[in-house]
């Protein structure tokens, strides 16, 4: 039987634009795959995802909704905002339904029904069903290494049922299943599960990344790396969601760089070829989690040593990356030097350039 | 097989309640007019940027910074020349208020908007043909008395409208004071020279040795031209009223300059030269002093230290740089000598801040101080020759009245530069005279047409406030400096004392400025869009659209837009009884586009804090 040559879309990386002094965004291709009308609310963090998700990945592509807001919010009335093939699956076989589009294409193409180029197949799932519900089905298609990206868009809860807690809410993090009261103050007891590490770890031939809507090219082009790797990828994009966190609507961009720069959401790489982490992403600067913090709502009943938690926190991260503390980040981690939340604004003083 | 479009099969593609048809690019989801979720609206303003704010003559220095930045210089340089005849002169010689007004200077450095003019300049001056041209011809003839930056400018603007332009100058040579005062170190002859030659290529005739008042009459202006635009400038120089000012070897620092600059000095120096007086032209003096042979050459000012005196503080570090001495605090009281100055007479002295008599005062009792010098040079301002005028149009500070349009009475003509603005709180710089030519010329031009005069008191938002900006996307930039010829070098040489960038710099400069308040389409509202509803058909300044039957207004383009032209404006008041729910679930997209045609207007409602 004679080979057939699967043609790949290979997106360019786009150039960044902070080199130099100016800022400037790179050329972006023209066309829309996401259109406006879609019902999600306000500044939703998990839409702007959406949006630059799927510039990045242009016409060609086709996407997968497993349940959540960007299939509710997006989709009631059998109308959607996607000008590209999209299908909603049930939030637990998010990953075994990408995995058969992908199947579905490569079986195609060798029985020479399809021609032209493989599609980008990407499954947009929330961290629901990514990190709970639907975790052993996207693990398996990962395992597999069909030829798809498959996203978390992290909005640290179950939003769209109405902000219930999951297993990427932080530590801290108010929601109608981690309500604080007077046994359990700060609301949820649990640090965050490690999912981007655990797809990582568990995966190797995939590539993995975590990204943030607060570093738009940054995140625009993980997406097409994840995209022209030959295999399975997986991407894990911080996305804040204004309901559930309670904040100003205008801040989704300005949180998503907080959140980075408060060490709160590492961002890294995982290299499959050289089976190793690339930390070199360094943020701007580096500041006290309590800039992060007091922007939301959800933070709001937090007392000196939670906040010092969080501190802990991440200070581990910021030493998982490599990098050094500055010494009022420590001390920012000792509740004794934040007795409330006055004194954490000392610790503000401190946003540091790396 | 496509890939492009959701299938939706054909019985759903009808609109009826509930139903809607696929989504476009171009449309969005017409069903869904989000719009009317949204309480406040962004709107695309674009605000003054300081530093065009600032500039005498008000280039679009944002906009030509940003041509650079692309590389496009050619419409750069023409946009500079809207505004400003010869970028090349005032690339050289300005007094940059625009650098001090620059938002970046706030941030780390200044832009070096002069330096990069001089760039645009000197590109100008290398084309063989200028990209501007005469106007078509009016019929209409205007007289233009003397050729220094304002009468340079009001020329230039009204040979560009039409008419038929003569300039009359009393000097052997055109250009004023960038000529006759501005020294060749800092503009050299040759470009001064390529610019009055553009004049003469824009069909401007240029009487030099034609003085007003001797060789023409007020009356022969009146008859022989429908208008007439009066840019003496200042031309006789201030004394310091010391006994034995009449000693030779006492010299003044206007007439000093100015025989250099027309080629004509026969001036020559003895070792020890005093210069008096703590300004800009004072400098030039002590600086073309050392050029001119001098040894040693003592600045003595009024003023008690560097920081009082009215001068750019980088050229008097250059001065300092080529060993020229301060004395501070001192007049001068008498000169002493026989027949010829050999000492100064110097005595205490202090700024009284009294506006009317003298506002100097000197401590007479104090001990004497005798200062051997060879010459003294005298550089303490200057002011008008106005014997031919009409008393009528003179005023109190000696210079021309006008009212607020630069017109003398209801007459035909104007006066421009130096000459009105001495003494009326305007720094005295070329830009400001060229700004003054300008609107003149323009104001000129309406008079002549019969048509309204405007005041020039448009109101301006001028963006200043870099919180109103979002600075995370502006990474710290140190300025492109300037080199300068080494000090030891410069002494005794008419060379250029400051260099002008590469290219390369050039960009690299023009690629610092942040675009304070006005859209460089950076593309990044484009881009946060969570619906996304801005559309940009072109990648443009201006082209920048917000779908309004689709912002839910969240803001976020405001926020995260680089330069501040994006703002927030309330868009209903909800007790004014406008029923926002009747086109939530509009069947037809008219509906909700009508209303948005009236919520356009909303638009020039004050901006609200928010
Ligand atoms: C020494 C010196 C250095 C300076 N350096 C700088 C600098 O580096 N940067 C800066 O921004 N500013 C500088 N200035 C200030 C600047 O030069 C003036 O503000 C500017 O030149 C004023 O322009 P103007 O056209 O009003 O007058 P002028 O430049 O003075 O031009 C007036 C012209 O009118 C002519 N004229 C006068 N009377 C008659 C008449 N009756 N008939 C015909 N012609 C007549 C004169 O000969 C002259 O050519 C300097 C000033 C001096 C004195
Ligand atoms: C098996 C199953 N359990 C529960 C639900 C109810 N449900 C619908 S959306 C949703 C929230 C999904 O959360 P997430 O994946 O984080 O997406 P988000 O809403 O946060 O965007 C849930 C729990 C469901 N649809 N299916
Ligand atoms: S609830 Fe959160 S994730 Fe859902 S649409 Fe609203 S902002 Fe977006
Ligand atoms: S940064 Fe640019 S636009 Fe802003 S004031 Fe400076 S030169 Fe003008
Ligand atoms: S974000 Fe950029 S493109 Fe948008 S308005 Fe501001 S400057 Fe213009
Ligand atoms: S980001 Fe989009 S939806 Fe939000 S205010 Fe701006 S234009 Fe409207
Ligand atoms: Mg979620």
């Amino acid at each position: 039987m004679a080979t057939i040559e699967v043609q790949r879309q290979i997106l360019p990386i786009l150039g960044s634009p902070n080199q130099g002094a100016r800022f400037y965004n790179p050329e972006l291709p023209s066309s829309e795959p996401f259109v406006p009308g879609h019902r999600t609310c306000a500044g939703c963090g998990p839409s702007i995802q959406y949006r630059m998700t799927s510039k990045a990945a242009g016409d060609n592509t086709i996407l997968v909704g497993p349940t959540g807001c960007m299939y509710v919010a997006n989709s009631s009335y059998l109308c959607t905002p996607y000008n590209v093939p999209w299908a909603h699956t049930q939030i637990g076989s998010a990953g075994s339904f990408t995995a058969g589009v992908a199947a579905a294409y490569e079986a195609m193409i060798r029985k020479g029904k399809w021609k032209g180029e493989f599609p980008n197949i990407i499954c947009e799932a929330g961290d629901g069903s990514a990190s709970d519900i639907g975790l052993a089905s996207i693990s398996g298609a990962l395992y597999r290494n069909h030829d798809c990206l498959i996203i978390c868009y992290d909005n640290e809860q179950y939003a769209n049922t109405g902000i219930q807690a999951s297993s990427r809410t932080p530590y801290g993090g108010m929601t109608t299943f981690s309500p604080p009261g007077p046994l359990v103050p700060e609301g949820k007891k649990l640090f965050p599960k490690d999912l981007a590490r655990m797809m990582a770890a568990g995966h190797p031939h995939c590539y993995v990344a975590t990204a943030s809507v607060g570093y738009p090219i940054d995140l625009m082009n993980k997406v097409r790396k994840g995209l022209n790797h030959k295999g399975a990828a997986y991407l894990m994009v911080y996305t804040p969601c204004q309901k559930g966190f309670v904040y100003e609507t205008p801040r989704s961009i300005d949180l998503g760089r907080l959140v980075v720069e408060c060490g709160l959401y590492p961002m890294w790489e995982w290299n499959p070829e050289k089976r190793a982490y690339d930390y070199s992403f360094r943020p701007a600067s580096m500041r006290p989690v309590s800039e992060y913090l007091k922007l939301q709502g959800r933070f709001g009943h937090l007392h000196a040593e939670h906040i010092a938690s969080l501190q802990k926190f991440a200070n581990e991260q910021w030493r998982m990356l490599g990098v050094q503390l500055p010494e009022a980040l420590i001390q920012a981690a000792d509740a004794k030097n934040l007795v409330n939340m006055a004194s954490a604004a000392q610790a503000e003083a401190v946003a540091q350039t790396i | 097989m496509s890939t492009k479009g959701t299938r939706i099969p054909d019985w759903l593609t009808v609109p009826f309640a509930g139903i809607t048809p696929a989504p476009s690019q171009e449309k969005g989801q017409d069903l869904f007019p989000t719009g009317n979720w949204r309480s406040i609206r962004p709107v695309y303003r674009d605000k003054l940027p300081p530093c065009n704010n600032a500039c005498g003559t008000n280039e679009k220095i944002q906009g030509y910074l940003d041509l650079v930045k692309r590389g496009k210089y050619l419409d750069a340089y023409a946009l500079i020349k809207e505004d400003m005849p010869f970028p090349s002169v005032t690339g050289r010689v300005c007094y940059h208020p625009c650098e001090q007004a620059c938002n970046r200077g706030q941030y780390d450095e200044a832009i070096s908007i002069r330096a990069v003019e001089r760039f645009l300049g000197d590109l100008g001056q290398a084309l063989t043909h200028d990209v501007v041209k005469a106007g078509k011809p009016n019929g209409k003839k205007v007289a233009v008395v003397g050729s220094g930056p304002a009468g340079h400018s009001a020329a230039y603007q009204l040979a560009r409208l039409g008419y038929k332009v003569t300039i009359l100058e009393k000097s052997p040579k055109a250009g004023g004071l960038n000529r006759g005062g501005i020294p060749d170190w800092v503009l050299p002859q040759d470009v001064l020279d390529r610019e009055i030659e553009r004049l003469v290529e824009l069909g401007i005739t240029i009487k030099t040795n034609c003085e007003v008042g001797k060789d023409v009459s007020w009356d022969e202006l009146k008859k022989n031209y429908d208008a007439c635009v009066l840019a003496v400038g200042l031309t006789e120089p201030n004394s310091v009223r010391a006994e034995g000012e009449n000693k030779a070897g006492v010299l003044y620092g206007l007439p000093f300059l100015r025989d250099i600059g027309m080629g004509t000095s026969k001036v020559k120096l003895g070792p020890r030269v005093a210069v008096i007086g703590g300004g800009n032209t004072a400098i030039d003096c002590a600086r073309e002093a050392l050029r001119q042979g001098a040894v040693e050459v003592t600045m003595i000012t009024v003023e008690a230290n560097p920081k009082e005196m009215p001068a750019v503080p980088e050229d008097l570090h250059d001065m300092v740089e080529e060993g020229v001495d301060l004395m501070h605090g001192r007049a001068v009281t008498a000169v002493l000598g026989n027949g010829k100055v050999e000492a100064l007479q110097l005595h205490p002295a202090r700024f009284s801040g009294a506006i009317n008599a003298s506002p100097i005062t000197v401590d007479k009792d104090a001990p004497a101080q005798r200062f051997a010098v060879d010459n003294v040079i005298i550089a303490v301002g200057q002011h008008a020759s106005l014997a031919w005028l009409p008393a009528e149009f003179k005023n109190e500070r000696g210079t021309i009245k006008i009212d607020r349009f630069g017109r003398l009475g209801d007459t035909k003509f104007f006066a421009a530069g130096d000459i009105v603005q001495l003494g009326s709180g305007q720094p005295l710089m070329v830009v400001n005279a060229v700004g003054d030519g300008k609107r003149v010329a323009f104001n000129l031009d309406k008079v002549l047409r019969g048509e309204a005069l405007q005041p020039r008191t448009i109101p301006i938002d001028v963006i200043v406030d870099l919180n109103r900006m979002n600075m995370t996307y502006f990474p710290h930039f140190p300025r492109v400096q300037q080199t300068l010829l080494p000090p030891v070098s410069r002494r005794r040489t008419q060379d250029e004392v400051i260099q002008a960038l590469t290219e390369e710099q050039a960009v690299e400069e023009a690629s610092r400025c942040f675009s304070c308040g006005t859209c460089n389409a950076c593309d990044n509202c484009y881009l946060v869009c969570p619906e996304p509803c801005i559309a940009r058909p072109e990648r443009s300044n201006g082209l920048y659209k917000i779908l309004v039957d689709y912002c839910k207004g969240c803001r976020v383009c405001i926020e995260e837009c680089p330069t501040g032209c994006l703002e927030g404006v309330p868009e209903l008041d909800f007790d004014t009884g406008v029923v926002r729910m009747d086109t939530a679930f509009a069947i037809s997209p008219g509906l909700h586009g009508r209303q948005a045609e009236e919520l356009r207007k909303l638009g020039d409602r004050p901006a609200k804090n928010i």
